[in-house]
C-alpha cells in the first residue's frame, strides 16, 4: 500500500515476527475489550491488557536471543543497537501500556497528557529513525 | 514518493492525531470527535488516491500486468474502507451517546480487518524466513 513490509521493518525497527506478534495479540485484546465494554466479562482492566503485555514479554524474549545469537556472529555493534533500540521501543510502549491499565483501573489520577507521554518520546525517536531512511 | 517522505509524512498525521485525542479525551476541548479524527481522514483520502494512481499507472502497462495486481490494489482499498468504516463507527459511538450501538457492530470493521492483517503477514514470514537479512 503506502509501505511495503520491508519498509516498515527498515523504518520501525521491528522485525515481520514482532509485527506478527503484536497484530495476533491485538487482535485478542480487540475480543477481550469488546467482551469488557458489553459487560459480559466483569475482570479488572489488567486481564483485558494480559494479551498485550504477553506480546511485550515474547519480543523482549525474541530480542534477548536474537542478540545473543548476533553477538555469537561476531557484529557487535549492530547487536548493540539493534538490542538498545528493541529495549527503547519496548520500554516506552509497556509504560504506555501500563499507565493507560492504572489510569483505566481508577488506580492513579494522573492525566491523560501524561499517559501519552511516552508514545510522544516514542513518535520523536522514530521521527530521527524516519530521517535515516534512504531509498 | 520516496519513503522518507511517506514516512515523516505519517509521522506528521499520527503526531497530530494524538494531540487531539490527547486534548479532547482530558476535556481540554469539547470537539466532535469527527473533528479529531481530522488527521485520520487526511491520511486514508491520501491512501486512496495512492492507491487509485497505482491501480491507472498499472492499467497503462498492459492486462497481463494489470491483472497480476488488481486483486492486490482491491484489497488495498478494501482495507482501507475498513479502516474508514471502523473510524466512522467509532466516531458516531462517541459522539452520540443516546444512539445505542452495539459494541459487536463497532468491532466488526477491525475484526475483519486485523485476521487477514495477521495472515498476510504469517505468510510473508513463511515465505522471506530463509532471508540473509534476517534481523
Amino acid at each position: 500500500m503506502f509501505f511495503t513490509l520491508n519498509e516498515i521493518v527498515q523504518w520501525i525497527g521491528l522485525t515481520v515476527f514482532e509485527i506478527w506478534i503484536n497484530l495476533i495479540t491485538i487482535t485478542i485484546f480487540s475480543i477481550l475489550l469488546a467482551l469488557k465494554i458489553d459487560g459480559v466479562v466483569n475482570s479488572a482492566w489488567w486481564t483485558i491488557f494480559a494479551p498485550l503485555f504477553v506480546s511485550d514479554a515474547m519480543n523482549a524474549y525474541f530480542c534477548c536471543i536474537v542478540c545473543i545469537r548476533m553477538n555469537l556472529e561476531n557484529s557487535y555493534k549492530a547487536s548493540l543497537y539493534r538490542a538498545s533500540w528493541s529495549a527503547i521501543f519496548l520500554g516506552l510502549t509497556f509504560v504506555f501500556k501500563f499507565l493507560l491499565c492504572r489510569k483505566l483501573q481508577g488506580d492513579s489520577a494522573i492525566e491523560y497528557s501524561e499517559v501519552f507521554a511516552p508514545l510522544f518520546i516514542l513518535l520523536q525517536l522514530i521521527a530521527v529513525r524516519a530521517c535515516q531512511l534512504h531509498q | 514518493m520516496a519513503i522518507l517522505h511517506r514516512a515523516l509524512f505519517t509521522w506528521f498525521i499520527f503526531l497530530v492525531f494524538l494531540i487531539l485525542l490527547c486534548l479532547r479525551l482530558e476535556s481540554r476541548t469539547h470537539w466532535n470527535w469527527f473533528i479529531v479524527f481530522i488527521p485520520m481522514w487526511v491520511y486514508d483520502s491520501i491512501l486512496l488516491i495512492y492507491v487509485l494512481f497505482h491501480m491507472v499507472s498499472h492499467c497503462r502497462n498492459g492486462i497481463e500486468r494489470f491483472r497480476g495486481t488488481i486483486n492486490k490494489n482491491v484489497w488495498y482499498i478494501a482495507a482501507i474502507g475498513l479502516k474508514m468504516a471502523a473510524q466512522i463507527i467509532i466516531c458516531i459511538k462517541l459522539e452520540y451517546t443516546k444512539v445505542e450501538i452495539p459494541i459487536n457492530v463497532v468491532m466488526t470493521p477491525i475484526w475483519m480487518l486485523l485476521p487477514v492483517l495477521c495472515i498476510e503477514v504469517f505468510m510473508h514470514l513463511i515465505k522471506h524466513s530463509s532471508g540473509s537479512s534476517r534481523y
